[in-house]
């Protein structure tokens, strides 16, 4: 792409952000001008979306996964679909994935002996959250406030070279979470949206003696993500 | 000092259990010391005579070789494609929509074969494929197309033979680690080992030993090959002589060449029996004395010393691992002590053979007490053929881990452990005491069943090799993950009869991942 080009592309999207952006204000405009006796605003509708995310997780059983996998964080990526009622309440359903790949290992007094046989790991959540949107306000009404929390139900998946029957790993555990965030509308039916979630899973790991996560004694699967979340709907 | 048990087999049964003793009083008993002068620095390779002709029938196992395979052993399946087979009648047209039902591609048909192999994309899930081919009606089964993992069977002839290794499950151990490597030195300290051919003169004078009366056999010309199933020169590093206080540490016994063989055979070259650790180098240090080296005069015999300097000479000629398979009873042994934290605090592990006393009143191995003391140290109890403890291995608190020692009396002679060493009908001429007394020859190799926690030891020694290939360098690591996944055996946890129980070569190497 030439500078030119660029140049271009970056007017073009900046254009395009400053028309979206300026639909809620030239709809407020609008109710500016709306005369007193005019009829009541429409009541608010139960609205469906749909969302997509993109984050970052760091586990709370980070020795363990910088030992096997050599980080204590990864990159998360999921999508869901919610509901969100007239009274500000919001029930969604998201589906996410983790992927990783690393070599497994021996631990003694926390020193990691990598052993070279390739492991990877993979988590897939099924999660399900209740919460309240926050009203916008002044001059920040195109940000939508929000908590939550839920309950998933986290498919975790391990296999490793040299693997036979009983080796590798295929469970699923039951975690809990609390979440919080904003959304941003960038239009009537796109919004962008940034979001903190803190998720416990406990008991998932360290039962097995020979595991890494028995010998740093980490026990929960969860952790703490951030992510990026693409709303499609109103 | 204690030359663990060995045993072996005639023609119509097992004679028994040569167990040799060597005192720390025998210092009183020193015949006086003599030289030896090299005739020959090279001689005649030795002649492997096989396995005793009484014992166990050869029985040639298949060989399995298939070096080559290790760089994708750990893909589970192949990728682009998926075995499918369709049911009879279905129509051509059929199977090209089910194909195009998951953008799958028709491939030339195979020999022998009943199914299809269906081309995919190279980022297509096969597993995912496959079931949704199964579950159209059409499709009597799909599936990816999983690696088939070679299981590295050694086509030694003799293999058959070693029941200890797929005690062990050394076959599946082997496909994560195929026996070491050349960067692994592993010192052999004991009676010397059969490293290389070589010839002495060697005076001699009459003498009573262990109380018996041995004439003088005058100049004795020696002939010494090294054993064919322990490699060639290049194997063999730094070796050194504490009892006859030189640098050819030949055998005159046949204990340390048999050990040797546990820890380091050649494996899979299709002759004799199999080892560990089959890829390291050795590195032959005589710390004790046979009958053979008390006859001739050697200037010391196995004492605290000699087993002090050896283990502080290994250190410092580059051993990474020490296997001891002697031990004693007795008084404390400081001088051992210092030397085996001198050898851990260098990043040399150090594996003790438990004791062969416990049918003789159970005293404690001063060598093996020490274990439990150092992080890096581990002493060894045997197991039969059976797993249960051996009826003759020691037992008690420094008892760490168990492996192979083999017991005859619970499983016959095929039930203790066979290795290449020396036919004793050329070196053990002093059995019958006079009778029959002549100079010995070590220059006939034969594969002897031993039993004893020599044996022992000498296995786990493999495995700290086969570990630190692996990954795990530090002594107290080694040790650390053969207990943490050794398979208890006696009472839950860790006892006095097994320690914390056999050592499992195939999951210590595999080690941990987050959950299991």
């Amino acid at each position: 792409m030439t500078v030119a080009a660029g140049t271009r592309c970056v007017g073009i999207v900046a254009l395009l952000l400053v028309a979206v952006l300026a639909v809620p204000d030239q709809a407020a405009a609008q109710e500016r001008r709306r005369p007193a006796a005019s009829p009541p605003a429409p009541r608010p509708q139960t609205v469906v979306r749909a969302f997509g995310d993109l984050g970052m997780t760091f586990f709370t059983a980070s020795d363990t996964f910088d030992a096997v996998l050599g980080s204590p964080m990864g990159v998360v990526f999921g999508g869901g679909a919610e509901v969100v009622l007239p009274q500000r309440l919001f029930f969604s359903g998201r589906v996410s994935h983790f992927q990783k790949s690393g070599e497994r290992v021996f631990v003694l007094d926390d020193e990691v002996f990598p052993l070279d046989i390739d492991t990877t790991v993979s988590i897939t959540p099924v999660e399900v959250t209740a919460g309240y949107r926050f009203h916008a306000r002044g001059r920040n009404r195109n940000m939508i406030p929000y908590l939550g929390g839920g309950v998933g139900w986290h498919r975790y998946d391990e296999t490793a070279d040299f693997a036979e029957t009983g080796d590798d790993v295929s469970k699923t555990f039951v975690g809990y979470h609390v979440l919080g965030g904003a959304e941003f509308r960038m239009g009537r039916t796109f919004g962008i949206g940034g979001e903190a979630q803190w998720t416990t899973i406990p008991d998932a790991l360290g039962d097995e003696p020979g595991s890494a996560s028995a010998a740093f004694d980490e026990s929960d699967l969860g952790g703490i993500s951030f992510r990026v979340r693409f709303i499609i709907g109103r | 000092m204690t030359v663990l048990t060995r045993t072996r087999s005639h023609a119509a049964a097992f004679i028994g259990v040569a167990l040799w003793l060597v005192t720390i009083a025998a210092q009183d008993v020193i015949p006086p010391a003599s030289s030896r002068a090299t005739t020959a620095r090279l001689g005649l390779p030795g002649i492997d005579r096989g396995l005793r002709p009484d014992a166990e029938a050869r029985r040639v196992r298949k060989a399995t070789d298939l070096p080559a395979r290790r760089a994708t052993a750990g893909a589970r399946y192949l990728p682009g494609s998926v075995i499918v087979k369709f049911r009879r009648g279905t129509p051509a047209a059929t199977e090209a929509a089910i194909r195009t039902l998951v953008r799958g591609r028709a491939t030339a048909d195979l020999s022998y074969a009943t199914f299809q192999i269906m081309a995919l994309d190279q980022d297509a899930d096969p597993e995912g494929v496959a079931q949704r081919l199964a579950a159209q009606p059409d499709v009597e089964y799909a599936q990816a197309r999983y690696r088939v993992q070679p299981l590295f069977t050694p086509n030694d002839p003799l293999y058959s033979l070693q029941w200890n290794f797929p005690a062990l499950d050394m076959e599946r151990a082997w496909e994560i680690n195929r026996g070491a490597s050349s960067e692994v030195v592993v010192a052999v300290l004991d009676t010397g080992m059969a490293y290389r051919n070589i010839s002495f003169d060697q005076s001699s004078i009459a003498q009573t030993i262990d109380n018996v009366f041995y004439p003088s056999l005058g100049t004795v010309h020696l002939t010494f090959a090294a054993a064919p199933e322990l490699g060639s020169a290049d194997r063999f590093v730094a070796p050194h002589d504490f009892i006859w206080d030189d640098a050819t540490p030949v055998d005159m016994d046949g204990h340390g060449t048999h050990v040797a063989g546990t820890i380091a055979q050649l494996t899979n070259n299709s002759v004799g029996v199999a080892g560990m650790a089959f890829n390291v180098k050795l590195m032959p240090v005589k710390v004790i004395d046979g009958f053979w080296d008390a006859y001739f005069g050697s200037p010391f015999i196995g004492t605290d010393d000699t087993i002090a300097r050896g283990i502080h000479y290994a250190v410092d000629a580059g051993a990474k691992l020490i296997n001891m398979s002697i031990g004693r009873t007795g008084a404390p042994a400081p001088a051992v002590r210092e030397a085996f934290n001198y050898a851990v605090s260098h990043g040399v592990f150090v594996a003790v053979a438990g004791g062969n006393e416990f049918l003789d009143g159970n005293p404690s191995g001063r060598f093996a007490e020490l274990a439990p003391q150092i992080d890096g140290v581990v002493a060894v109890a045997a197991t039969a053929r059976d797993r249960a403890r051996a009826s003759y291995s020691s037992t008690g608190p420094y008892i760490e881990l168990a492996a192979p020692g083999g017991d005859s009396t619970r499983s016959g002679v095929t039930g203790m452990i066979v290795q290449q060493t020396y036919d004793f009908d050329f070196t053990d001429t002093f059995v019958n005491g006079a009778t029959g007394f002549r100079p010995p020859r070590f220059d006939m190799f034969e594969y002897i069943y031993y039993q004893g926690t020599s044996m022992a030891a000498a296995h786990t020694t493999g495995l700290a090799a086969l570990l630190l290939q692996q990954g795990i360098t530090k002594p107290a690591a080694i040790e650390a993950a053969m207990k943490a996944f050794a398979t208890d055996l006696g009472a839950a946890g860790r006892d006095d009869q097994y320690g914390y129980g056999v050592i499992n070569p195939r999951a210590t190497l595999r080690g941990s991942g987050v959950v299991r």
